[in-house]
């Protein structure tokens, strides 16, 4: 079973109104949710504490983003990374963040209490946010700050990150620690933002082999996501044997989204979400907690998210969405939005190069697994 | 990027009438493959371990036994670089010559040494992401003013360029490979396209709306 965890407030995590990390992605999730008839009854977790958020940014950086969110302005706030059109400046913007981190870190004390179980976080997964600024719409580390206190309490945490962006602020904060082992599925550096994420990126000093990157090729489809999925996960977390698993599950590799180029469809989503589930049974003690993360096509992004809701409340998943639910979106966004949970099959025409595609991530997971080899002897 | 930037100034060296074992074992010992050789004070010499392999391999005719000197085996006159150089000379004139390192007087003095893997690191520094960024990939036309033309449309929405790198293909266009501080590229991109820019990445995708 899952527990999940919300609050309205995370509505005011917003950039503005044509700014892609939009609160309407979460909202049509609520919303879909409500109209399948499925019952939620979300916990809410307080705001995080100033000292939480200090546990992994600097004084100066959480200064900053606070005084910028009652209105002051603030002198180069944009060498902090505010300011910018990708993390531009509201009101209440450290106060809106600040919920968010709460959430992710009363859902980690819950999945790491009691029986074990999934606790789902519906918001955070701000994986970019760095020790002194902002980067990738993410104000603070809500992730960081979770696993910060899980290690504090004496667990071993094993990040998992299938966001399609690179989960940079999570590595780097965690680089040299050898209680986080970090594992990122991205859209490889060459191309993509933030440009980090090459399997030379190990880690350092007691940290080393604890950090994982798995760059993928544009354009990759889900057989040889899957493939590198399974060549590296499996034996990464029997390795390390976390206490728990944290678990970023952007939904921005879905292959209509617009900010990037891996072409993962809501099956290929269903098949990692089983996947995850069972290999935290068999390696992290059946204790995940999930947070959202990226996911900018408003069309895939709350399918996406209802899937993993429902396959983890074990709920049968329906085939068509509700024609209510699908009108309302439809004219609210004014474009035509799919009847159905899945993606049609096939989703999209044959992408020409696919074989050197998939060639090239063989490649790319056998020299990461060479590597990877003499820490896991 | 100058030499002065980028080359090794922890010198191990040696003089000239060190025996060739005792070259060999400091090369061994310190994990390097090149030997400035002084005498007086003064660089008269460079010799490498291939030299030295070389010099004193059975297959050839005569030679040199271990105890001989490093200075009837070391190359000169050697050629030196300045620390006021660019990086690229220095890559010019190692490739031309087919030399694996130059070392670095200042005055006439022994200041530094640059080897192939400097020229790496260096390849590196300028390439490289030292602060998360996205790509833009893109082919200018050879006119006055095309670049100047690009970095304005991306200045005036207000996004930081990290580097730009810019090569002739061969033909009369330029690539120009832009890092940008922003994770939106692709709209960016397509801004771009629309005002006559010829994108290489990210390209359009024809089934997003």
């Amino acid at each position: 079973m899952v527990e999940l965890i919300y609050r309205p407030e995370y509505a005011s995590y917003d950039f503005g109104r044509d700014h892609p990390f939009s609160p309407i992605r979460l909202e049509m999730v609520l919303d879909l949710l409500h109209d399948l008839g499925v019952h939620v009854e979300p916990t809410a977790c307080p705001k995080a504490e100033r000292e939480d958020i200090l546990s992994v940014h600097s004084p100066e950086y959480v200064a900053c983003v606070e005084a910028l969110g009652r209105g002051e302005s603030v002198e180069d706030a944009e060498r902090y990374g505010l300011g910018t059109p990708d993390n531009p400046i509201f009101p209440g913007m450290a106060d809106a963040a600040a919920w968010l981190v709460g959430g992710t870190l009363g859902a980690a004390r819950r999945a790491a209490e009691g029986e074990p179980r999934n606790v789902l976080h519906l918001g955070g997964g701000l994986h970019h946010a760095q020790w002194s600024n902002a980067s990738g719409f993410c104000l603070f580390n809500d992730l960081a700050v979770a696993i910060r206190a899980l290690t504090e309490s004496g667990l071993y945490v094993s990040y998992l990150d299938i966001d399609v962006h690179h989960g940079d602020g999570v590595q780097a904060l965690f680089y040299e620690d050898d209680h986080v082992q970090t594992i990122s599925f991205h859209e490889s550096g060459q191309y993509l933002f933030p440009g980090t994420g090459g399997i030379h990126e190990l880690g350092q000093g007691m940290g080393r082999g604890l950090k994982i990157n798995v760059p993928l090729e544009p354009f990759t489809e889900e057989e040889s996501y899957l493939d590198a999925f399974d060549r590296v996960v499996p034996r990464a977390l029997g390795h390390f044997k976390p206490g728990l698993l944290v678990v970023q599950a952007g939904a921005d590799a879905h292959y209509e989204d617009p900010l990037a180029d891996l072409m993962l469809t809501t099956r290929t989503y269903e098949a990692l979400y089983r996947r995850i589930i069972k290999l935290a049974r068999e390696h992290a003690g059946g204790r995940i907690l999930w947070t959202l993360g990226g996911g900018y096509s408003l069309l895939a992004s709350p399918r996406v998210w209802t899937l993993l809701v429902l396959t983890l409340m074990e709920q049968p998943l329906p085939e068509s969405l509700p024609a209510v639910w699908v009108e309302r979106w439809s004219e609210r966004l004014r474009k035509s939005l799919p009847g159905t949970l899945h993606d049609a099959n096939p989703a999209f025409d044959p992408i020409p190069r696919r074989e050197e595609i998939s060639r090239r991530n063989k490649t790319v997971v056998r020299r990461l697994l060479d590597s990877l080899s003499r820490y896991w002897l | 990027m100058l030499i002065q930037d980028i080359m090794q100034r922890d010198l191990v060296t040696v003089n000239v009438d060190v025996r060739l074992a005792d070259a060999y074992k400091i090369m061994q010992d310190n994990g390097i493959r090149h030997l400035p050789v002084m005498s007086g004070g003064e660089l008269v010499g460079i010799v490498t371990d291939r030299d030295l392999r070389l010099a004193t391999s059975a297959l050839t005719s005569t030679p040199f036994p271990p105890d001989c000197d490093v200075e009837g085996v070391m190359n000169q006159p050697v050629q030196t670089a300045d620390p006021l150089d660019p990086v690229e000379t220095a890559a010019r004139t190692m490739r031309e010559s087919k030399f694996g390192c130059l070392p670095v007087l200042d005055n006439g003095k022994l200041a530094g040494i640059v080897t192939g893997i400097d020229l790496l690191d260096a390849l590196i520094r300028l390439t490289g992401v030292d602060k998360p960024s996205g790509r833009l990939d893109i082919r200018l036309q050879d006119h006055p003013g095309e670049l100047a033309r690009l970095t304005h449309f991306i200045s005036e929405r207000h996004v930081n360029i990290h580097s730009i790198l810019t090569y002739r293909e061969g033909g009369e266009d330029l690539r120009a490979v832009l890092r940008i501080g922003s994770m939106e590229t692709r709209p960016l991109a397509q801004a771009l396209s629309e005002h006559g820019f010829k994108i290489l990445w990210p390209p359009a995708k024809p089934w997003s709306n």
